[in-house]
């Protein structure tokens, strides 16, 4: 694999890093299992693209993106917490709805970015590197910026609060908090950080799609499941900067693994690799616990 | 002063299930009274502890904590008047959240929660102070995970966390039900300590004769979804178990067959 694929890789990971965040956000701290990113990403990525082709300042853009992928956030919960709808029927509802919402804001299937400014151009100016180096390096300063305030939410009293209600929702509210509200709040920031995502994304490869958003909700829970299988969640800090080491990991397993020849793989099987990947990293950490245990089982039998 | 007054409540209304919890259900706790209650499987014992927590709304009647009409308060809302201590021990705290975690979310019962770090040096020093009044050594392990205790440490602590701040009334739903009886016995103490320190307006449903008669001032017993027996002062000092059992059979007219009474 040659530096340049491999930094690819690297940058792809960082930014759906912020997806697995998000996703982090949704099925860890509140157990609300929420398809919305699917539509929320492409969503920040319109967002972001039109308002940018409209004149408007790129980090602007970003802002635009965020609100938009909160709101979508916000319709999912009230959906949910206000009309009873189940957590996830009521995010695959809003998924499809973003859909033709996407379309209506691009006003076609897609938004090309050529020539235009985007957040990176001052930094490629401002960083004497080549540009495959510029945008990591980026992301990775955003990744640790959210990562930080993520933290410092997560550990006051409103983020407990929000933990507690995925926790034990019974107890949360006996204490106090309003558990409606915390899941409101909670997944408007999850997909408004999914969204931001779709924004860079979108001015990273220089346009927005209305199909970039299909399967993003797997590729985010594949990060958070494989920074749990590989890295300790014994702390909320440790957990997440596992989320963000599970994008970057299976970016490059993804990467090496379709750079292999002798596997036979190609560029349309990601999908199928992605599921896959899901798969062994929730079923191969109970699997490994069972072989533990049969061999300590064996071994007090002796 | 807690006053519920008239409530009814009926679980699945019109359908072959239906079930009237609570028919007229009428009490009144003077402020830092222990009241026990008891009654048989049905009798409505945690259908009214719920409907004062706020987790079951009334369909009729009204609850009122010191002259405040409180009966379409949510749980939340309510919060800051009402402490409970739930029957599981899982229930009550937050397993994937650490001790110290769980402490922070019960000191900030009641009050406005902001954005500011929730576990500080300051309140550590509490919590620590507060949780080694327990014996358990659980001061040193305030970083642990709250999954990694037993049951009956998760209710000490569950009792710690209720009286962290100040409250109208503490709820106790069963809350040794769960334990073996060594456990169930070092809870109890613990619980009367508490209340006592404290002073707290209690009300503490249980199973147990035994427990009803030996803690508290005033027991009172439930049937049907209605208050059967009230005995405080003298007539409850007097009182025995078996007293007890006869005055349910007179008040109800029926034998009691069921075992859990009897027997506890």
């Amino acid at each position: 694999m040659s530096l340049i694929a491999f930094l690819g890789a690297i940058e792809t990971g960082l930014l759906f890093g912020i997806v697995a965040l998000g996703v982090f956000i949704s099925f860890r701290v509140l157990d609300f299992p929420d398809l919305t990113v699917d539509g929320s990403l492409p969503m920040g990525a319109a967002t972001s693209a039109t308002l940018i082709v409209a004149g408007v300042n790129p980090f602007l853009s970003l802002l635009g993106a965020i609100i938009a992928g909160a709101l979508a956030g916000l319709v999912t919960a009230w959906l949910n917490v206000r009309l009873g709808i189940l957590h996830l029927l009521a995010s695959i509802l809003t998924m499809i709805a973003l859909y033709s919402v996407n379309l209506r804001i691009m006003g076609k299937p897609n938004q090309a970015l050529l020539g235009e400014e985007t957040v990176f151009t001052p930094f490629e100016k401002l960083i004497d590197l080549p540009y495959y180096w510029v945008t990591p390096i980026v992301l990775f300063a955003v990744i640790v910026v959210l990562l930080i305030l993520l933290n410092l939410f997560l550990s006051s009293e409103t983020g407990l609060g929000m933990r507690a209600t995925g926790v034990n929702g019974r107890m949360a509210a006996a204490q106090g908090i309003n558990t409606g509200k915390m899941k409101l709040v909670g997944i408007a920031l999850s997909n408004a950080m999914v969204a931001l995502a779709g924004a860079l994304f979108a001015q990273i490869q220089g346009g927005a799609d209305i199909t970039m958003g299909v399967g993003v909700i797997v590729v985010g829970l594949a990060a958070v499941i494989l920074g749990e299988a590989t890295f300790s969640t014994r702390t909320i800090i440790l957990a997440t900067i596992g989320c963000v080491i599970g994008s970057i990991l299976y970016r490059v397993v993804v990467a090496v693994a379709l750079n292999a020849d002798f596997i036979g793989l190609q560029a349309q099987d990601l999908k199928l690799v992605t599921a896959v990947l899901v798969v062994l990293a929730m079923t191969l950490p109970g699997a490994r616990q069972k072989w533990a245990k049969r061999k300590s089982v064996k071994g007090a039998g002796q | 002063m807690i006053e519920a007054k008239d409530i009814q409540v009926v679980f699945n209304p019109g359908s072959a299930i239906e079930n009237k919890a609570l028919r007229g259900m009428n009490l009144q706790i003077p402020e830092s009274q222990f009241v026990t209650v008891i009654g048989s499987n049905g009798a409505g014992k945690s259908t009214f502890l719920n409907v004062l927590a706020g987790e079951i709304k009334a369909d009729a009647g009204s609850v009122k904590i010191d002259e405040q009409d409180v009966t379409n308060w949510s749980t939340a809302q309510r919060s800051g008047l009402v402490a409970r201590v739930f029957q599981d021990p899982m229930a009550g705290t937050c397993e994937s959240l650490t001790i110290e975690e769980n402490l922070a979310l019960a000191s900030g019962r009641g009050q406005k929660r902001g954005f500011s770090h929730a576990v500080t040096a300051e309140r550590r020093e509490l919590f620590r102070e507060k949780i080694s009044v327990l014996g358990l050594g659980l001061e040193n392990r305030l970083e642990d995970k709250m999954g990694l205790l037993s049951g009956g440490q998760r209710q000490a602590v569950s009792l710690v966390m209720a009286t962290l701040n100040p409250m109208k009334i503490l709820l106790l739903d069963e809350h040794t039900a769960a334990l073996d009886p060594k456990t169930a016995a070092f809870v109890l103490e613990l619980t009367e300590k508490l209340v006592n320190e404290g002073q707290l307006t209690t009300m503490m449903v249980t199973h147990s004769m035994r427990q009803a008669l030996d803690h508290g001032q005033r027991t009172v017993m439930l049937h049907e979804g209605r208050v059967v027996l009230d005995v405080e002062g003298d007539q409850r000092k007097n009182m025995k178990v078996e007293d007890l059992l006869h005055m349910f059979e007179k008040v109800r007219g029926e034998e009691i067959d069921d075992d859990k009474l009897l027997l506890s």
